[in-house]
């Protein structure tokens, strides 16, 4: 049975790698596109947040009646950050307002009356901040022009303070790890400290291009040949259809594995761009290095999941009529992948008991574990079991559909 | 021997169709000898090709069976796909392959020694005159050398019952001669072959029994004189045409 499988999966694999057109899809296309796009996407972020920081914000501050002093206040702090600073009085608010809204400028300050005097008698005042939040410039002024007036709130009090004849040191009570070295206090390893960031969205790529790759290959793999009206002509030889369906599976598998490491290398090329976008996140991947021990522990989950994930292609590739209509199947289950990737991005440390316990999430989880270097063996093994028990499942229902000839035939 | 014993096959109705079922082929008996070439005529949808597939073990007929020697389709399903080679118009063959791989292919599925998998092809290829394609892409061939290739893969385990739908159809005339031939020189050498086709010149010519299907239903069996002995006509194609031309003795 396993002779004949391999026989078919020679056939696959010669197919697979000397047809040039698959091979660019499937191996060279990832190792291009995306360094290509993360140093795209890197350079526009970049060269945005560049553009911001350096732009000379317009603020319009609205004076009031008893507020000429304290407004000179504000606008010292002004002229030390870049922006352009033009005074009006209350009867150009709207006009200002309005130009705002068309971004001809970015923030409107109006003071109240009398700060003056609220100043002198340590009264609360509002003051009105007007911006435009979908202008990022408008957004990056607000911001920029908080955090300088928080400090003219915070230099005041100060002042109030030594006046009242107290020391300012009563502004504080305690300090948290001033005294010592940043490293000396956060004992988490280095190794995991990379593997933190690392195990956030390694899982989620992981399982999506496993899955993109088993579709490229896996779909035409039985749909393609029901199609092209290739399949009849092996069924009535002498080889079994488990033999059929496991030669199949295994050049998805395959597909899928080497699909996946092209990506997986064309990231890493691309960490580096990433760095301009995400610097915590780019950092992560070209530093993180994986031990002799979490490389095996990855091998051991990652071909169960890429049997399982095979599975599922082939399933609706036997089910399908032909490529079309599995391009349409396929699409739900492959939302629901991407899903589960998403959701153990979110979790924390400690994932929820059921999703050690289902299926694909467990692996997810467990990968997790892995890129963090806190994976237990019983995890591993348990998510394993759990991936091949359902790909047996899943590969006993396409056994049965290629036994049903209204299934296979349409019939 | 080949006996197909009351076959019949009942499909379900498609979606919109007022009929619950259809009775593709219905309580079908007949027999081959070794030696033999069988005609199954029919008109399109008459249930010619169904009954070829029951026979290829592709579909399960729904009562009936059909024997060779003492296997029996419904039991003996891989040593029946051992004795058989089968081949409809609608089975196609990959493209990206060249016909010398497919046929090393199928000669290790069909669970062939290396050197006997070299003895057959080599003899395949130079009773249908493939020698000069062999090495190109299946894409790249005309359809006649597609036809070809898939008789020649369909033959490489040198089965003892061949089953051929419509073998010539869409040829040129040179190489429908040449699989016509092929079959002939086949038959001669005691091997059991069922053809269906419309084209009811090549099966005069080549068949020694016919069986007339309509309907699913078999009209008339036997050698062509017992054929035309029955009838009111003096050649297989009025008889043919009795059956399904509006106006026909039978129809």
């Amino acid at each position: 049975m396993f002779k004949d499988s391999f026989i078919i999966l020679r056939k696959e694999l010669k197919r697979m790698f000397t047809d040039r057109r698959l091979i660019f899809m499937l191996v060279i296309l990832p190792l291009i596109m995306l360094p290509l796009m993360y140093s795209f996407m890197g350079k526009a972020t970049k060269t945005r947040q560049s553009e911001i920081s350096e732009y000379t914000s317009r603020i319009v501050v609205c004076t009031a009646l008893g507020s000429e002093e304290s407004t000179e206040l504000f606008l010292t702090s002004l002229a030390a950050l870049n922006t352009e600073v033009e005074t009006i009085n209350s009867q150009s608010i709207e006009e200002t307002q309005e130009r705002l809204t068309s971004k001809d400028v970015e923030l409107l300050i109006v003071m109240p009356d009398n700060v003056d005097d609220r100043l002198l008698e340590n009264e609360v005042f509002d003051l009105s901040f007007y911006h435009n939040s979908t202008a990022d410039f408008s957004d990056f002024a607000f911001s920029q022009v908080e955090l300088a007036f928080a400090a003219v709130s915070e230099a005041v009090v100060r002042e109030r303070i030594i006046e009242g004849g107290m020391s300012e040191e009563i502004l504080s009570v305690f300090t948290i790890n001033e005294s010592m070295p940043a490293e000396s206090y956060d004992l988490a390893t280095e190794g995991s400290i990379m593997g933190k960031i690392i195990s956030m969205m390694m899982p989620f790529f992981i399982v999506i291009y496993l899955f993109a790759n088993s579709m490229k290959v896996g779909l035409d793999s039985v749909a393609g040949e029901k199609e092209r009206g290739t399949l009849a002509i092996l069924l009535v030889n002498q080889v079994s259809r488990l033999s059929i369906v496991l030669g199949k599976m295994m050049s998805v598998m395959i597909a899928a594995i080497v699909g996946a490491t092209s990506s997986a290398i064309g990231l890493k090329i691309a960490s580096r761009y990433l760095i301009g976008m995400y610097s915590d996140t780019g950092e992560a991947i070209v530093e993180y290095t994986m031990t002799s021990t979490a490389l095996l522990q990855f091998a051991i989950i990652v071909i169960p999941l890429a049997i399982l994930i095979s599975s599922l292609v082939l399933i609706v590739s036997t089910f399908a009529k032909n490529v079309k209509e599995g391009q349409g199947m396929i699409m739900p289950v492959y939302l629901a992948v991407m899903v589960m990737g998403v959701t153990t991005m979110q979790i924390g440390d400690t994932p929820p008991n059921w999703m050690r316990l289902a299926p694909l999430f467990n692996s997810l989880v467990v990968l997790k574990d892995i890129f963090m270097q806190t994976a237990v063996w019983g995890n591993i093994l348990f998510a394993v079991a759990t991936s091949l028990l359902v790909s047996a499942v899943l590969i006993f229902a396409i056994l049965r559909m290629f036994n049903n000839e209204r299934v296979l035939f349409r019939v | 021997m080949l006996r197909v014993e009351n076959l019949s096959k009942q499909f379900k109705g498609s979606r919109g169709s007022s009929a619950k079922t259809v009775l593709a082929v219905n309580n079908l008996s007949f027999q081959c000898k070794p030696g033999e070439i069988y005609g199954l005529l029919g008109p399109n949808g008459a249930g010619k090709t169904t009954t070829l597939r029951c026979l290829s073990t592709l579909i399960k007929p729904t009562s009936g069976n059909v024997f060779i020697d003492s296997y029996n389709v419904l039991e003996h399903g891989k040593v029946f796909r051992s004795k058989i080679g089968f081949l409809t118009s609608d089975m196609k063959l990959d493209g990206y392959f060249t016909p010398d791989y497919m046929m090393n292919w199928f000669g290790r599925l069909n669970k062939m020694e290396d050197d006997v998998i070299q003895e057959r092809k080599s003899k395949l290829f130079t009773d249908l005159q493939m020698t000069d394609f062999i090495h190109k892409k299946i894409d790249k061939l005309s359809t006649g050398m597609k036809q070809k290739t898939a008789v020649a893969i369909s033959l490489i385990h040198d089965p003892d019952v061949i089953i051929f739908d419509e073998p010539t159809n869409g040829l040129d005339i040179v190489t429908s001669k040449a699989v016509t031939d092929f079959l002939v020189s086949r038959a001669e050498a005691g091997k059991i072959i069922i053809i269906s086709t419309h084209n009811m010149t090549i099966a005069e010519k080549l068949c020694h029994r016919f069986g007339i299907i309509v309907e699913g239903e078999m009209k008339e069996e036997g050698t062509l004189s017992e054929i035309i002995e029955g009838s009111n006509w003096d050649n297989l194609e009025d008889v043919f045409f009795s059956y399904i031309l509006p106006g026909g003795d039978h129809v």
